[in-house]
């Protein structure tokens, strides 16, 4: 009986050691390898050659076309029809103003510090317990999470803290990213007559506000009248996503081992 | 519940240490103490002696994921605060002293460091924190308030910063913060008197930006000795730039297969860099580096790679140490006051500090190493303890031939019954009365004879470690007051009969671990009411009917693990949310997926549970998390309870006066003692915090005093008055009339049926429990021995020991203190009163001696409580713990 469960015991032991030595490389090594075609798709800007990176025309609905160089805005030419007078809306970029999709860098940079977590440990590493597997494992999936998350989840801003708008007054515009669509909401302003106590009622933080929505800036206090969204997809953004899950699943599969 | 309740933690540490795996260090600047954050979201305070030996002091509970920062926090030296930030955006302001947590907050974004500034604005000096980390600025907040102020942002290629300094220059006399991006290139700002003033306005843009090719920068230091250097630190490189204007002096690869983690100068003319493997290297810099020399700057524009200056010393780790299961954190620590100590300092995952002192003359001897001049896990020092550091059922739990007890893996506490149920790792279930118990622990006294004292019950069942026990009753008086839910590692799950022991049911449906335990909300489906809710590591989630005996519905196949589990009662959904941000809704009744989301939707759905409930919620991820929300939650249900006794002890002394039959009186819930048991670390055992509420202790002895048949003592208030002042009286009558007709429509209107049902509950559990005893009187006599100050008055103690009936501790006790929202700091048993303990003090005096003198705010709470309990216990009939059997027994 007992000298039976010690040669269990002695196998279990060897097979445990050979999941170390060669099976933990092996998904470490397939990780590393989805995780790179992922962060290729981030063009990753090098210092002083940002003017070479790529530069993408992304078509937006039927309203107009924008240009992503990177993770950034760089040039937009967007017609939109207002609600109730007929004019359209031209919207464009100022050639210094860029707009910074912050989601895009965020997911990038987790990316690419769940790859160097990977990159120090590679195939000359010899891994002694489980748990530091483990502790490994939580450290790249905590990355992995995060960075998906900054592309599937759009923070929420309260409307003051919008970005500025363009240069019209009374019409704000926000860019971010929703899973892989690049969105697009522009809120057309309506300026309420500073004393009236009408329920104002500032708005909280949304990620799309609806109209109706009221809050205070420099005094002047607005409500917002219309919401435009458009949207258009990033394939390489869909890209990443399934790279990032398709990565994720060996990460806890081995985990749990 | 800090502000309005007077509630003192003592702990029961047990003797296997917290799992302490170290994530971040700081070195207080006068070299008091080391202050180092885990993974797990605990801080630990090391106090460190002249001699350099570093006793941990106390833990601090309150972050609920790991610490990724800590930095001091002002500048003056009569208060020490520190600041600590950790993964999920919060941070934390503590005094150092006494573990208090002074102020809180929660940012969206997660810091990875954080360095405190004194910005000098006119006359003035204002302590701001600058912190760097997942987001492309540089935020300042204030000191004190933990405000973000303003920003540091840049203008070109913003992108996250990696690490930071700030320089303060003589020649400008303006405050430089130097930072590198992620994409290796150097920010700099410069903070004017003008930006420091302003608030809120425009963001501040970078003076310079200037790409270094730094990629994976680890840290940046400036040379304070000729404030003319810096170092940055790469993974794979280290390099020395000119402070002026940044050019490249010299650049040193890393070896093969180690990366940097960081590094400092030492001093004008050498630097120490360190791997992640724990080792340190210090090298003496190239004549091009100092700008003593001639040659300074002489290299600028051809430095060569790979030129590798001399290395003068390598600090190794022992090489005796454990296997480390993550990087140890490595820092170099130079104090600028006496006793001006160069430490080189390095936090392991076991929970280990090592430190060396490195000389200030160091020749070249690249044989030797350095030796290491202390180094302590909280293990080693826990293994120290004499007497060794007790857990809750120790004496219960002695295995012959074995020096480890049994560890307790789970534990709930059932106050009405003050009874705790203790699961362990051979899968039996422990029942013991937990004043007694915990007396036996931490007090002398005839007990400690008797063998298999405190009387306890044990089940078994478990055919390995049990994971979690619930008593569905305590939550919701819906269920049989007799069941006892346990779940183990052995995938089972098993229903008790509390009172007879019996074995009532196994289900075996899960095919993983069983993690957690859970009741559904109230306002569910009938049969979903009758449920516990289960969850398991093969990440499934059942709904086990008590009354079916069966399992009615298992959500399995998730393919990540459970992370929430939320209710939305009135559409009949279980909503299931698990680690990669997935969230699965499923239909109680049917057992259908109703749906499975994913990203903003899946938060969404998740915060509409919130919204709903709040009280529905249960995070399983993190053991902290769950003790915080155990902590907020008894909060709640302590201030309920509060404004429930107040009322009913202004009943009792007032009806008790003309009511003869005193035995209708309610009896109220046992909540003067909370036994919450905690784990830092979910592989670790449970150690036992007794929260006692000083004035539920108060109010408790007062409401039986009341209910004692003596005619004469009815009250001690009320007496008071009759003595005092006559002619009080018949106003006093008056307003105990009016009182009494409120109050009586209070509690009779409330739920006579209730009420009744109630009492027959708990005359019915009264006669089935263990032994008979005074719950109330024992807490008291536990918590007085504890607070007393034995060893200061001799006669005083004698009079304690045999007229009241008190004990005397068996070692120093570990007492807590709680602050704001929640958070907490827990005395670690090894922590040291006195810098001269060991010469003068036999151990039985540290025991009182220990309580007092080691933090304000702790003592005050001390002094507090023992007044107004010895205030309490004297207007009292039989003011003495000393019980039957004491009395009969000879004095000496």
């Amino acid at each position: 009986m007992s000298s039976a469960s010690q040669v269990e015991r002695a196998v279990l032991e060897e097979e445990f050691n050979w999941l170390l030595r060669e099976e933990v490389h092996s998904v470490l090594k397939q990780l590393q390898d989805v995780l790179k075609e992922a962060s290729r798709r981030f063009a990753m800007p090098s210092p002083g050659l940002e003017s070479q990176l790529k530069q993408e025309n992304f078509i937006l609905g039927s309203e107009g076309v924008l240009t992503l160089q990177g993770e950034a805005l760089t040039q937009a030419d967007i017609n939109l029809k207002m609600a109730k007078s007929s004019q359209v809306l031209h919207f464009q970029f100022r050639d210094d103003k860029h707009w910074k999709l912050q989601q895009i860098q965020d997911a990038r940079n987790h990316v690419n510090q769940a790859l160097h977590l990977l990159n120090c440990r590679d195939d000359s590493y010899h891994f002694k317990t489980g748990a530091e597997v483990n502790k490994l494992m939580d450290a790249v999936m905590l990355q992995l999470t995060r960075a998906r998350n900054r592309l599937t989840t759009p923070a929420s801003l309260t409307l003051p803290s919008s970005p500025p708008s363009a240069d019209a007054g009374d019409v704000m515009v926000n860019f971010y990213i929703n899973l892989s669509k690049l969105c697009l909401t522009v809120y057309q302003l309506h300026v309420l007559p500073p004393n009236t106590t009408k329920n104002f009622k500032p708005a909280g933080s949304s990620v799309l506000h609806n109209p109706g929505a009221m809050f205070e800036l420099n005094n002047n206090r607005f409500e917002v009248s219309h919401v435009h969204k458009v949207e258009c997809v990033l394939p390489w953004l869909s890209d990443t996503l399934v790279f990032f899950t398709i990565s994720l699943q060996p990460a806890s599969s081995s985990k749990t081992r | 519940m800090s502000g309005n309740n007077l509630v003192l933690p003592i702990v029961l540490w047990g003797r296997t240490a917290p799992t302490h795996c170290i994530s971040s260090l700081l070195v207080l600047d006068d070299c008091s103490a080391v202050i180092t954050g885990c993974h797990d979201g605990q801080i630990c305070l090391w106090d460190m002696t002249p001699e350099l030996q570093v006793p941990p002091r106390a833990m601090l509970f309150g972050h609920t994921s790991s610490i990724t920062c800590l930095a001091k926090a002002n500048a003056c030296t009569d208060k020490q605060y520190i600041v600590s930030a950790s993964e999920n955006g919060e941070m934390c302001l503590w005094d150092v002293n006494d573990g208090r947590c002074i102020e809180f907050s929660k940012l969206a974004c997660a810091h990875t460091d954080i360095q405190f500034y004194q910005f000098t604005i006119g006359t003035q000096r204002e302590g701001r924190l600058l912190c760097n980390g997942h987001y492309p600025e540089v935020l300042v907040l204030d000191a004190s308030s933990l405000e973000v102020l303003y920003s540091l942002v840049s203008k070109i290629s913003p992108d996250w910063i990696s690490a930071m300094s700030i320089i303060r220059s003589h020649r400008t006399q303006e405050d430089t913060v130097v930072a590198v991006s992620v994409t290796g290139i150097l920010k700099v700002w410069i903070i004017t008197a003008e930006v420091s003033r302003m608030q809120d306005l425009d963001p501040v843009f970078e003076e310079e930006s200037k790409p270094i090719q730094c990629q994976n920068c680890q840290s940046i230091s400036f040379c304070h000795f000729t404030q003319n250097s810096l170092l940055v630190v790469c993974s794979k490189y280290w390099r020395v730039f000119d402070a002026g204007d940044y050019s490249l002096l010299c650049s040193v690869p890393s070896e093969a297969d180690q990366g940097w983690t960081g590094g400092d100068f030492i001093s004008a003319d050498k630097v120490i860099v360190w791997t992640e493997d724990g080792c340190s290297y210090i090298y003496k810099l190239p004549p091009s580096c100092l700008s003593a020399s001639e040659h300074f700057r002489s290299d600028v524009g051809k430095t060569r790679e790979g030129a590798v200056p001399p290395l003068i010393y390598k600090i190794a780790d022992q090489p005796d140490k454990k296997l480390l299961i993550c990087p140890p954190v490595t820092r170099f620590f130079f104090s600028r006051r006496e006793p001006f100590h160069k430490l080189l300092i390095q936090g392991d995952s076991e929970g280990r500090l090592s430190m060396w002192n490195v000389p200030d003359k160091l020749s070249f001897c690249l044989s030797t190493e350095l030796p290491v001049s202390c180094t302590l896990s909280l293990q080693e020092s826990f293994d120290g303890l004499m007497p060794v550091s007790s857990g809750i059922i120790d004496q219960l739990s002695a295995q012959p031939g074995k020096e480890q007890p049994i560890k307790v893996t789970a534990s709930v506490y059932i106050p009405a019954q003050g009874r705790l149920v203790c699961g362990r790792e051979d899968g039996s279930i422990i029942l013991v009365p937990a004043t007694q118990t915990a007396i036996v622990q931490l007090l002398q006294g005839e007990h400690m004879l008797r063998r298999g004292w405190p009387p306890h019950r044990t089940l078994r069942g478990h055919r390995n470690k049990v994971t979690c026990v619930l008593y569905p009753y305590q939550v919701s008086p819906r269920y049989d007051q007799r069941a006892l839910v346990s779940g183990g590692v052995d995938f089972s799950v098993i229903v008790w009969d509390i009172f007879t022991g019996e074995m009532k049911h196994i289900f075996c449906v899960h095919g993983g671990e069983i993690t957690q335990l859970l009741v559904p909300p109230e306002n569910c489906s009938t049969r979903v009411q009758h449920c516990v809710c289960s969850v398991a590591s093969d990440h499934s989630v059942g709904l086990l009917s008590l009354k079916e005996r069966k399992c009615i519905m298992l959500a399995s196949r998730h393919l990540f693990p459970i992370q929430v589990i939320k209710w939305r009662p009135a559409d009949d959904y279980l909503v299931v949310g698990c680690s990669d941000g997935s969230v699965y809704v499923w239909q109680m009744d049917t057992g259908a997926l109703d749906r499975c989301v994913m990203g903003l939707t899946a938060v969404e759905i998740l915060n509409a549970c919130d919204e709903l409930a709040p009280a529905t919620v249960d995070a399983l991820s993190h053991p902290a998390v769950n003790l915080k929300q155990a902590m907020t939650r008894r909060s709640l249900a302590a201030l309920k309870n509060m404004a429930q006794h107040k009322l009913q002890t202004l009943a009792t002394n007032l009806l008790a006066a003309d009511n003869a039959d005193k035995g209708n009186l309610p009896k109220y819930s046992h909540n003067a003692l909370v036994v919450q048991a905690m784990k830092t670390n979910v592989s670790d055992p449970d150690m036992h915090v007794l929260f006692f509420d000083v004035e539920a202790v108060i109010i408790q002895l007062l409401t039986e005093e009341a209910q004692r048949p003596n005619p004469t003592l009815v009250s001690p208030r009320l007496f008071c008055m009759d003595k005092l002042n006559p002619s009080l009286i018949p106003m006093f009558a008056q307003v105990k009339e009016t009182m009494k007709e409120t109050i009586k429509e209070h509690l009779l209107d409330d739920d006579e049926e209730e009420e009744e049902e109630q009492r027959r509950r708990e005359e019915k559990s009264k006669s089935l429990s263990l032994l008979e005893y005074n719950l109330t009187m024992d807490t008291a006599k536990l918590f007085m021995s504890c607070l007393h100050a034995w060893g200061l008055n001799q006669q005083l103690d004698l009079i304690c020991l045999e007229r009241l009936g008190m004990l005397r501790p068996h070692c120093p006790i570990s007492f807590g203190l709680i602050s704001r929202g929640g958070h907490m700091s827990l005395m670690l048993p090894t922590f040291k009163v006195d810098q001269n303990w060991e010469l003068k003090l036999t151990l039985s005096d540290i025991v009182g001696k220990g309580t007092y003198g080691l933090s304000r705010a702790v003592t005050t709470q001390h002094l507090l409580s023992v007044i107004s309990l010895a205030n309490t216990l004297m207007g009292m009939t039989n003011a003495t713990f000393v019980g039957e059997h004491m009395k009969k027994a000879p004095t000496r």
